[in-house]
């Protein structure tokens, strides 16, 4: 209702996305300083075999318990947050590069390239993330290393999308067409005008891929394609406790929750983002 | 207020509208009254944040949520200011009814006219699909649609703004209202186009014993259509009265102001240098702009041609120190040869001289260079301008990219240009959404600027802005284009500005020139028809020629 | 008007997608670093037999020679032997699938009227205390692991309480049901909060729109512009999530299948993997593209209808 003149009568709400950004912000840096600093601080071996104390509840000794081995399970979850915050960082950053580089170079040159590398991105979208990160993982065999490759054959596609239709829309807006008329060069252009306004949807996508990442590496990690055994990833957790779940409410629970909240924190910190950036997901 | 024993059909009583925003209310309407009597056709003008829509909505009360409403709406001893939702459902569309500024957004995209039309009839008088359909077909032939059985069953995108604007004024009346509110309804449309809806409105008056409040900024279609005036000015009223009254002996100064900012008031402009001796600055030669169509499947298997003719052979030239104006309504082509000229669009087909150079066949760096000597001005003062940057990094930008100047020298000659458009260099630091809109237009005159171009070409540039500060950019182009020596291109679709600012006028419709020559000529005795129809439905605040005023200094 | 032409093009714009979808499968199994012949023949098999089985396969061919093969092989309905169970690929997936058409079914079945209603409630209430708690509702569901949710809903529901089977596919569609019930809601704990942020944002966007004004303007109540008007302009954006998610549902449901052990593709493509029987994975890797290609094309044929500005 902008032309009933009361736009300017409201003040632009400057707290947007706050509550967020801080929840957020918190439960990643809290996680960050526990894969840091935690397994030295709790100073205890989590591959330490202990079978006299097998599937123990939580008590003073084992703040979180005992898995079938006797592990230390806080041991294994502070451990294991080192490789999921390393998964999703590190999972998420090729893909990243890769596609933000052919969106850019597929709307700026336009033509043919344009054509082919939107295609190429067509039959990419045709398959099921998941899906096509199992095979290709499936095809190279097992592993984190593997995973990573496939995640950067099959994680382009979402920021070239996003980035390329981001530019098509500022090439068209007044203020690009304003640079253009004054003659600046077009790279000049494309770095100081148009990146800076495309790259804040980026950067509030990259966020929730996190937890796309994190989730599907814990989820190869526990069919036995990721992460292997006895490395305390989260997923390898959880599987490794599965069959042993009905014997003690406690021995999935504490490595899903882990999970969970470091996505929560990703997920708000996105969404906080969001809402201070104005970008719409 | 009115002075006969007709009782009024609305009395609004002591209307205030606050808009409660982060704790704080920002009032919008203070304190206002007024009637409207049967057979009125109420005109409230005013500019943006006058609060005339608020004003016009209150009465609905459609305000938005953050609204705090106080006073009274009197309307058949009732008060709809305190009347309860679901009382005011009834009177809604029933008794009283609104249209809106942009049609195509007030039409709900994804339903046919025909049930747009017929809920309100539904709704009030509970008839079945095919009665609303049969009296639906009836009102659109009241608002005199072709072929209403056809189109009754038109998407909103399928139909043109004018036709959208009247589908919008058919459910608005399909109850049999007595009271019309019509909150711009012309704003969106092309003059010829507003004409015929004002058109429409006057006879619906008349055979349907309506009254109307007409809300608008733009005095000349108030005046035109409306027996009473209401000025608002910061949420009040500032005057009110017969329109001839008000228009031939405004009391209050702002009145004044306003009537004398109607760009058909301003003085014609006298230009004493001849400048038919002048060299050729701007040669354009059978220009062609072809866009593809925007084309569904559908379209690529029953079209052979993929592609419009935007600009078709369009010739015109521009000598040094003459001012061209190109005028049309929207989608005649005019701002595609002015982004052509700078070389922002490619054309098809023609040439394109501008200062010895070939534009067509520019390219890269030599492209960039002849920018120095042709520069543009843009429609929207905001969007034109990066909202990350400082207004004065955007000034100094241009001088900095050509290699014209240090960032030290560049910061200096800011302020330099700054002042050139009468703004202070205090503002350098602002961005463009801390700037007022007129401000924000100036900036965009100073960096146009900054590379003294010979050739400067200002598209719709006071479109976008208040009448009042439309006049006081106008009156600074004039001085800057005589102190700088500046050609200039003026493209609008106001033929009220171009013939106070330019000296040749250059009239297009449908990518192509129907009538170019001399001002005082092509609007003076005008010898196509096309131009005549323009001319004629330009509002005219008396119906007569302006009378001259002397330019306001603001 | 007649859409078949539209329909008719729009599946020939597809043929190039599909032919790349063909060539990345193609492609899939060459990333393989073991040698699919040796795996098939066992270590025992001497050099020559090995040999002469990869002349006799095509395997010693020009890459885009095998590439004809197989896509000649494709279009006749022969998507190669399983290594594992020398058993037709095609039969075996077609075996399975439908444990997981249903499933997918089911989850779609639970997913679209929780989110109607909660996205509803949500934006209807916006700002409330019930959209507070859907919104934390929707960001928690969408962070939990999926598997995880399903062993912790196998313990308590399954186990515990003993409420539902918490492995298998079970006889009959009412045993199907009880079978997948803890499967499809595990799914939906985190297919319904995409969905629902999605059209939550839809509807308030919706609910500022202009012709929700004029609508109110006519004299039509509230409840009625709720439903005829924001809603249907409402569902269009997340439609198109819809055909996006539905696309990672498939991709969920394998490990969904896993975790409770329902016989679907899920299972067969995880144990083809774990035994490296490279013709399976690639087979159900096209059968999950070709799902996808039809579920998009799908939503763009429901999209045209909804809307009639869209255009195929």
């Amino acid at each position: 209702m902008s032309h009933l003149g009361l736009s300017t009568a409201v003040p632009r709400a400057r707290s947007r996305g706050s509550i967020e950004i801080s929840i957020g912000g918190s439960l990643l840096s809290a996680w960050l300083f526990l894969a840091i600093f935690g397994p030295s601080i709790l100073g205890v071996d989590p591959n330490q075999i202990d079978l006299v104390a097998i599937l123990q509840p939580p008590h003073a000794d084992h703040w979180l318990g005992t898995d079938q081995l006797g592990r230390d399970a806080l041991a294994r979850i502070l451990m294991g947050a080192r490789i999921d915050i390393l998964m999703s960082v590190l999972g998420v950053l090729p893909p990243l590069i890769i596609g933000v580089v052919v969106g850019l170079v597929s709307g700026y040159f336009g033509g043919w390239i344009d054509s082919i590398l939107m295609r190429l991105v067509d039959i990419t979208v045709a398959f099921p993330f998941l899906v096509l990160v199992i095979a290709i993982v499936g095809m190279l065999g097992p592993g984190l290393d593997n995973f990573f490759v496939a995640l950067a054959l099959v994680g382009w596609v979402s920021y070239a999308r996003l980035i390329r239709a981001r530019g098509l829309v500022l090439r068209e807006a007044e203020f690009i067409q304003a640079a253009r008329g004054l003659g600046y060069p077009p790279l000049y252009i494309l770095f100081r005008h148009v990146m800076p306004k495309a790259l804040s949807p980026i950067a509030v996508y990259a966020m929730s891929d996190a937890v796309m990442v994190m989730l599907a590496g814990a989820s190869l990690g526990f069919v036995g394609l990721g992460v292997q055994p006895p490395t305390p990833e989260w997923g390898v957790m959880i599987a490794d406790g599965q069959p042993f779940v009905t014997m003690g409410w406690w021995i999935c629970l504490f490595p899903g929750m882990a999970a969970a909240s470091l996505g929560l924190g990703f997920l708000l910190l996105s969404d906080g983002l969001a809402g201070r950036l104005g970008v719409r997901k | 207020m009115s002075t006969s024993t007709v009782a009024p059909l609305v009395s609004i009583r002591n209307l205030s509208v606050d808009i409660v925003a982060a704790g704080s209310a920002v009032p919008a309407v203070r304190n206002v009254s007024f009637d409207i009597m049967p057979g009125d056709i109420l005109g409230i003008v005013g500019e943006s944040g006058s609060g005339k829509s608020v004003t016009c909505r209150a009465v609905l009360g459609l305000l938005p949520a953050a609204a705090r409403l106080s006073g009274q709406i009197l309307f058949q001893g009732k008060d709809l200011a305190t009347m309860a939702e679901s009382e005011m459902e009834k009177i809604r569309g029933r008794d009283i009814s609104m249209i809106f500024q942009n049609p195509s957004s007030h039409l709900d995209p994804i339903m046919k006219i025909g049930a747009q039309i017929g809920e309100p009839l539904r709704q009030h008088q509970g008839i079945s699909a095919s009665k609303a359909r049969a009296a639906g077909i009836r009102v659109l032939e009241d608002v005199r649609i072709a072929e209403p059985e056809r189109r009754i069953d038109s998407y909103p995108h399928q139909l043109s703004g004018g036709m959208k604007q009247r589908a919008m004024i058919a459910a608005a009346i399909s109850c049999g209202a007595r009271l019309l509110l019509a909150d711009e309804p012309t704003t969106a449309l092309d003059v010829t186009v507003q004409a015929r809806i004002l058109e429409l409105l006057k006879g619906l008056k008349e055979s349907r014993q309506l009254s109307i409040v007409l809300v608008s900024h733009d005095l000349g279609v108030i005046a035109q259509l409306c027996n009473r005036i209401m000025v608002m000015r910061r949420g009040e009223i500032v005057e009110q009265g017969e329109t001839s009254t008000i228009v031939a002996d405004p009391q209050h100064e702002y009145t004044r102001l306003l009537i004398a900012s109607q760009p058909g008031r301003r003085q014609p402009a006298v230009r004493s240098t001849a400048t038919h001796a002048a060299p050729i600055l701007l040669a354009v030669r059978n220009l062609v702009v072809s866009f593809p169509r925007p084309a569904g499947i559908r379209e690529t298997l029953t079209r052979s041609d993929r592609t419009f003719r935007a600009v078709d052979e369009v010739s015109f030239e521009v000598r040094s120190g003459e001012s061209l104006a190109i005028v049309g309504e929207s989608g005649s082509g005019k701002s595609t040869i002015a982004r052509s000229i700078i070389g922002l669009i490619r054309p098809s087909g023609g040439t394109l001289h501008c200062d010895g150079q070939d534009v067509t066949a520019l390219t890269g760096d030599a492209l960039r260079r002849f920018r120095r000597s042709a520069q543009m001005i843009f429609q929207s003062p905001y969007d034109s301008l990066n909202p990350r940057l400082a207004v004065g990094e955007a000034i100094a930008e241009p001088m900095i990219q050509h290699g014209l100047m240090t960032p030290k020298a560049a910061r200096h000659r800011v302020g330099e240009l700054m002042e050139m458009v009468e703004l202070s260099p205090d503002l350098a630091r602002r961005r463009p959404h801390e700037l007022s809109g007129g401000q924000c237009q100036r900036i965009g005159i100073a960096r146009a600027l900054a590379l003294s171009p010979r050739l400067l070409i200002a598209d719709e540039i006071t479109s976008a802005l208040d009448v009042t500060i439309q006049a006081q950019i106008l009156d600074l182009l004039r001085r800057l284009r005589d102190s700088q020596r500046l050609t200039m291109i003026y493209v609008s679709h106001d033929l009220a500005v171009v013939r106070t600012f330019c000296d040749r006028v250059a009239v297009m419709k449908g990518g192509r020139i129907v009538e170019m020559g001399e001002v005082s000529d092509v609007l003076g005795q005008p010898k196509e028809a096309y131009t005549q129809e323009l001319l004629a439905s330009v509002p005219k605040l008396f119906g007569a020629d302006p009378v001259p005023v002397e330019p306001q200094h603001a | 008007m007649s859409r078949i032409p539209a329909i008719g093009l729009r599946l020939v714009q597809l043929l190039p997608v599909l032919i790349g979808i063909t060539i990345v499968t193609f492609l899939l199994v060459k990333l393989s670093p073991g040698d699919p012949v040796r795996l098939m023949l066992g270590d025992r098999a001497t050099e020559e037999t090995v040999a002469a089985v990869r002349a006799q396969l095509g395997f010693d061919l020009p890459l885009w020679k095998q590439y004809l093969s197989y896509a000649g092989n494709l279009l006749q309905g022969d998507l190669g032997q399983s290594i594992r169970y020398r058993l037709p690929v095609l039969d075996l997936i077609l075996g399975v699938m439908p444990r997981t058409l249903f499933l997918a079914t089911y989850v779609l079945v639970l997913s679209i009227p929780a989110t109607v209603i909660l996205s509803v409630v949500a934006a209807r209430h916006a700002g409330k205390p019930v959209d507070q708690i859907i919104r934390i509702l929707s960001v928690i569901g969408m962070t939990i692991p999926v598997f995880w949710l399903g062993i912790m809903l196998a313990r308590f529901l399954g186990v515990e309480l003993g409420l539902f089977p918490v492995s298998g596919y079970g006889d009959g569609f009412i045993d199907h049901l009880h079978h997948l019930f803890l499967p499809a809601l595990s799914t939906s704990v985190w297919l319904v909060p995409m969905l629902v942020r999605n059209l939550r944002a839809s509807i308030l966007e919706q609910m500022e729109a202009d012709y929700v004004v004029a609508s109110r303007a006519k004299g039509l109540p509230a409840r009625y512009i709720f439903g005829r008007h924001i809603l249907p302009n409402s569902l269009l954006p997340t439609l198109n999530l819809l055909g996006v998610m539905i696309a990672f549902l498939i991709g969920g449901s394998v490990i969904v299948e896993i975790v409770y052990a329902v016989p679907g593709l899920g299972g067969l493509m995880i144990e083809a993997v774990l035994a490296r029987d490279y013709t399976v994975i690639q087979g159900l890797t096209l059968f999950y593209a070709l799902g996808t290609v039809i579920v998009t094309l799908s939503v763009d044929l429901i999209s045209t209808w909804i809307d009639p500005r869209v255009q195929l």
